[in-house]
């Protein structure tokens, strides 16, 4: 059987297994369920190892194709590219771990919890996977209902409001995506099947422009980028902690691995027509969900907004469309799922003992759980980008893949995102000042818990995952480059089929070119640094 | 002879121990210093600060031999695009010429020599606050030397925003208190908006030079013709110069932030809420010095770009005056001795900006000696009297305490340039050197810097002499100044030494000729001779030598300094600081609440901004996007979230299967329609 189509329906076959277990028997029911997604994991090990990234390697991998319905070209087609590997790879670590994060804090229908979040897995699995139009279509909207139901069932207060708006947000989007996808079909020789339709698509320009724009509003929603990001704070606000960190880990970036996958490389020339367009709104999302953080009240509110400022450098990165962008972008949309998802976490850990996520509820809890502040510091340097961590890996590349890019005015769209730099240490040193440090005012927090070793579990994955790949990024960023050169060389083909000039990859350094009168180019043996050795 | 120093290529492979050794031991004492006890963290701290020494002295004898030690690292983040181009290569390379080897003894030796004297000074914290403060500490140290001996700006940077977070946690050391915690965030915003800076000038030399590595930028500059035009990029159409320019003020924004230049100096004055050691070893002996290595680590780029190197000495000059005089009426002694920091820089500034570089460094090695022995001193004194940092209550504590008095005295002397003192030949040297520069870009700059610089040596020689006296000599003005006690030996002995290293300090930079004259000129010449060349091509430096009365003015103004402190505080005119103050109660005031410039950030920058975001907030996203747009179609759609809400029972199956006809149903309608 396909090492691929085993992992992506191994927690389905969980959830099956578990609608057959007795009704009451929580313990069984966390325990099966961990089990299962642990064992998830474990199999992905086998996808991680047995990935080739090297230059030669076929672009999918673990491919398998079965006709589903040959009549009208859908298959069942999955194979994983790099970028899809390491973003299926974060979903299946994660996944054990919000199962454990949830041990104490769903003590209602965890059968039905956990059933939802296995669904939810296989569906997150399945997106990465797809290498059918339909096949991912119905991935992609099948995740709306387990997720639908963690917030409409375990969310908090106002979580009718929030479920219907993350619903309605996300599947009118989608129905775009999908007319998009229908037309398509008909344009491409009769397929729903990708890999074929990337390359046989016959549109016009100007259709182009219009399919590339569906596709984009389908996963702008997702990312979710400026202005259509409204949704977010409400779902992961009202949203029960498990589903928080889905939601900030791994649902986010399906947006952005949809214009990766979808929308960039099947659409070129539209992309390069509106990449300056999307650049303006990545580095609003940037800016404005990072004053938006400023003024939260609520932490996960807080921690939502921050998500918005994040992926804005994610989206900023794909479109500088240059060696380092991309490679960075596809690092923070790991180095998201993990540091915000460890965040959400902690957050959740206070709301199990306090029940508020209010900010102005604590304060001065450091001396009271140090164990919990220590992570949670670590994790606040990751988000801000600390070197030594994750996020400065990431952050760093798409900021000097921006500036280094052929994006027109591209240095002024790097000092702003670098802008967001010093407003995310703003809004986050305040957070964590106003929860962990001053004196203890609240008598409340007097009785609160440090770590549990269950909690430990949870967390020190994401530590160690939060320095191992601040200080070496090489095995996760390896993965990506075939990927990400292959979709710059296709930007390539399109530059030359417009025959506008260079518009993508990386700029040429400054002294490398020099006009005939001056100094002949320098000898020395360092001069620029060329690929090789390393 | 051990294999550490048989060879450079084995000393070369050693070279991380020195960043190892404090970091094994921060992460050791994270983990389990509160379980350990007091005594065995102090050891493991202690180790892994001798230890970074000792291998450090290996290093710097190779320096010292005229070797440079270079260690090519494995790549840290490298990317390389489809055409094996990788612009950003970045490795963990290490070097060691003599500025970083300089660099690095002075980190690990007055560094060891804080982490002593904080073992008797944290003895009162708890287990856990004694094992946090020591776990911040080597964290610091192994920061501040990967910022030191990184050999691209991006290593430099990693140390850069390193020491950044453990000045913030050590700031907010006693984070409780809410004043400490927010001058904790406080100094590390205000760095961060110079960081924003580093990064800003990292990317512009990368894309200038395609490289941020220190020696390939260098090698690559040389082969510059800077009045050329650039052909592509972010600076096509514009010069080599211009480029260059703009990139090195990019770096000098995070100088200023790091090194608390105006305008971004407003976070050292509050970085005082930490413990008095930290004061010494991070906020006035290294971790503020690094902007003044980043420009002396880029001296050849500088070299280039006269504009920048003007801008450099202004603010320097600037900052000296300006800090010098804030410091003239503080009542706090840690606060007067942070603005005497942020002057002192200024100091420096002017040194590497007029291309003095060797003064510029000179001046940070002298100060970190005689400004740590402040520090400390000041710490022993409070020690000595409950915490107290008000100098009005002190007094008469020459008897009581006459290690401290002994060596904050000696201390003083140096930094207000009291000949023979090792502060005299490092200012001065900055000062003459600022007078008789001619920077093509702006000629009177040097002259400007000397004339500021002097004002600001006479406002240091008349602050320090007076904290000394209004501290020391004099009758005890309070109870507690009375009974105040000599601190233990533990505290005294690096006092003590360090004072001594301020008098010794002296031999590096006498201005005579022969073997004893310019030690430390000579020493350093290496690294920037091809900066020196350069200056002197173009007439900005000159090769002949300067004559000798800016000495003798410097050594006057010090003295004058000095005697009108006297007057005013130990000698006939008791009455006129009072006097003064009541006379002039506006201008005392307002240099009292240090010009107000914190107020002034509140009005201008950080009110605005949180205005602005709430105000974002409520109409953009609450009003307009949510109230006028999602919720109007939600309205419209709200039949079919009724639906779903009546369905609310976890039937997951059910709505499965509704998902997948209803797809079914749109593709079945669309491609029926559509298709045939």
């Amino acid at each position: 059987m396909n090492l691929l189509t085993l992992v992506t329906f191994l927690p389905l076959a969980g959830a099956l297994a578990l609608a057959l277990l007795p009704r009451d028997e929580h313990g069984q029911h966390r325990v099966v369920t961990l089990a299962f997604t642990l064992l998830t994991f474990a199999l992905s090990l086998g996808l991680w190892f047995g990935f080739d990234a090297s230059a030669g390697a076929p672009e999918f991998q673990f491919e398998q194709r079965v006709d589903w319905i040959p009549s009208i070209g859908i298959g069942y087609h999955v194979g994983l590219d790099g970028v899809a590997l390491l973003l299926v790879m974060l979903t299946t670590a994660l996944t054990p771990i919000v199962i454990l994060s949830a041990f104490r804090a769903v003590e209602e229908r965890v059968k039905e919890f956990m059933i939802a979040l296995l669904v939810l897995e296989t569906a997150m699995i399945g997106t990465f996977a797809a290498l059918d139009l339909v096949l991912f279509y119905v991935f992609w909207e099948l995740i709306l209902v387990p997720m639908y139901l963690l917030i409409g069932i375990w969310g908090s207060q106002n979580r009718l409001y929030a479920t219907v708006k993350f619903f309605v947000y996300t599947f009118t989007a989608s129905v775009l995506m999908l007319l998009a996808i229908v037309y398509i079909y008909f344009h491409d020789g009769g397929t729903f099947d990708y890999v074929q339709a990337r390359q046989a698509l016959q549109v016009t320009p100007d259709h182009a422009r219009w399919l590339f724009l569906a596709f984009a509003v389908a996963f702008a929603v997702k990312v979710p980028m400026f202005p259509l990001h409204t949704w977010l704070p409400d779902a992961h606000t009202e949203a029960p902690t498990a589903g928080s960190v889905i939601l900030a880990g791994v649902l986010l970036k399906m947006g952005t691995f949809g214009f990766f996958r979808y929308a960039l490389p099947l659409f070129p020339e539209a992309a390069l027509q509106y990449r300056n367009v999307i650049a303006v709104l990545a580095v609003i999302g940037i800016l404005y969900g990072a004053l938006m953080s400023l003024v939260q009240t609520d932490m996960k509110r807080l921690v939502a907004y921050s998500s918005v400022s994040h992926l804005g450098f994610v989206m900023l990165g794909l479109v500088a469309l240059s060696a380092e962008g991309l490679t960075g972008s596809v690092y923070q949309m790991l180095n998201h799922g993990v540091s915000t998802g460890a965040l959400f976490l902690l957050v959740g850990m206070l709301y199990e003992r306090r029940h508020t996520r209010l900010i102005a509820e604590y304060g001065g809890i450091a001396k009271q759980v140090p164990w919990i502040a220590t992570a949670f510091v670590i994790v606040m340097l990751s988000s801000v980008g600390l070197p030594g961590t994750n996020g400065f890996v990431g952050e760093f590349l798409i900021l000097s893949g921006t500036w280094l890019s052929r994006l027109g005015s591209a240095p002024v769209f790097a000092t702003l995102g670098a802008i967001g730099v010093i407003l995310g240490a703003v809004y986050m040193l305040i957070l964590v000042e106003r929860v962990f440090f001053g004196a203890m005012r609240n008598p409340a927090n007097r009785a609160l818990r440090d770590l549990s070793v269950r909690e430990g579990f949870v967390l020190v994955p994401m530590l160690v995952l939060i320095v191992v790949m601040g200080v070496l990024p090489g095995p996760f960023l390896a993965p990506a480059k075939p990927a990400v050169d292959r979709l710059i060389a296709r930007f390539q083909q399109a530059e030359a089929r417009l025959g506008t000039g260079p518009q993508v990859g990386t700029v040429t350094p400054a002294v490398a070119v020099r006009a005939a009168a001056e100094v002949p180019a320098p000898t020395l043996p360092i001069v620029l640094p060329t690929g090789g050795a390393h | 002879m051990p294999p550490i120093v048989a060879s450079p290529t084995a000393a070369e492979s050693y070279l991380w121990a020195i960043i190892l050794f404090p970091l094994a031991g921060a992460i050791v004492n994270g983990l389990i210093g509160r379980r350990i006890g007091k005594g065995n963290v102090t050891l493991i701290a202690l180790g892994a600060m001798v230890g970074a020494l000792i291998v450090s002295t290996i290093a710097f004898i190779w320096a010292l031999q005229g070797t440079v030690l270079h260690f090519r690292g494995d790549p840290w983040i490298r990317v390389a695009g489809p055409d094996g181009r990788a612009l950003i290569s970045i490795g963990w390379g290490l070097l060691v010429d003599r500025l970083s080897a300089t660099m690095i003894m002075v980190v690990t030796g007055v560094g060891t020599l804080i982490h002593i004297y904080s073992a008797s000074y944290m003895s009162h914290e708890d287990d856990t606050g004694y094992a946090r403060y020591f776990t911040y500490l080597n964290l610091f140290v192994a920061a501040m030397l990967t910022l030191v001996l990184g050999d691209t700006l991006v290593l430099t940077f990693v140390g850069w925003e390193g020491v950044g977070l453990c000045s913030y946690l050590l700031i907010g050391f006693w984070y409780t208190d809410p004043a400490k915690a927010f001058a904790g965030r406080k100094a590390f915003v205000t760095n961060r908006i110079g960081d924003f800076g580093f990064l800003v000038g990292l990317f512009a030399l990368i894309s200038i030079f395609g490289t941020a590595s220190y020696g390939d930028l260098q090698a690559i500059a040389r082969t510059l013709d800077p009045a050329a035009t650039i052909q592509v990029g972010t600076f096509a159409g514009r010069t080599y110069q211009a480029a260059i320019t703009f990139a090195l003020l990019g770096l000098f924004v995070g100088a200023c932030g790091k090194s608390a230049q105006l305008p971004l100096y407003v976070w050292l004055p509050d970085a005082m809420a930490g413990p008095t050691p930290v004061s010494a070893l991070i906020h006035a002996a290294t971790m503020v010095t690094a902007g003044v290595y980043l420009v002396a680590r880029n001296a050849y780029l500088f070299s280039l770009a006269p504009a920048a190197m003007a801008t450099v000495t202004l603010v320097g000059a600037l900052t000296a005056l300006f800090a010098a005089l804030i410091a003239f009426v503080q009542t706090d002694i840690k606060k007067v001795l942070a603005y005497s920091t942020v002057s002192q820089l200024g100091f420096m500034f002017i040194g590497v900006g007029v291309g003095a570089w060797w003064a510029g460094v000179l001046h940070l090695v002298t100060h970190a000696f005689f400004k740590a022995c402040l520090f400390l001193g000041a710490g022993s004194v409070m020690h000595g009297m409950g915490d107290e940092t008000d100098v009005r209550k002190m007094g008469g504590l020459l008897k009581k305490m006459p290690h401290t008095a002994a060596t904050f005295g000696i201390a003083t002397l140096a930094i207000t340039g009291f000949v023979p003192l090792s502060g005299f030949w490092s200012k001065d040297a900055i000062l003459g050197n600022a007078l008789f520069s001619h920077n093509p870009a702006w000629h009177q700059v040097g002259e400007i810097a000397y004339v500021l610089g002097t004002l600001a040596a006479l406002g240091t020689a008349f602050y320090m002499s007076r904290v000394f006296f209004l501290t020391f000599v004099g009758k005890p003005r309070t109870h507690a100044a009375e009974h105040a006690h000599e601190s233990s030996p533990v505290m005294t002995i690096p006092l003590w030494i360090l004072a001594l290293l301020s008098i010794v300090a002296t031999v590096l930079a006498l201005p005579v000729h022969g073997p004893l004259g310019h030690v430390f000129e000579r020493f350093v010449e290496p690294v920037f001779a091809a900066g020196t060349e350069r200056l002197l091509a173009v007439e900005h430096l000159h090769a002949a030598a300067h004559p000798s009365w800016p000495y003798f003015a410097a050594w006057g103004v010090a003295a004058l300094g000095t005697l009108v402190a006297w007057t005013m505080y130990a000698g006939p005119a008791l009455e006129a600081p009072r006097k003064l103050a009541l006379a002039f109660p506006r201008v005392y005031r307002f240099a009292y609440d240090k010009f107000r410039v914190d107020e002034l950030y509140e009005f201008l920058v950080i009110e605005p901004l949180r205005y602005a975001a709430y105000i974002l907030w409520r109409i953009v996203d609450v009003f307009a996007i949510d109230g006028l747009f999602v919720n109007g179609v939600a309205r419209a759609v709200g039949f079919a979230g009724s639906m779903f809400r009546v369905a609310q029972n976890g039937d997951l199956q059910r709505y499965a299967a509704v998902m997948a006809v209803a797809a079914a149903v749109i593709l079945w309608t669309v491609l029926g329609a559509g298709g045939r």
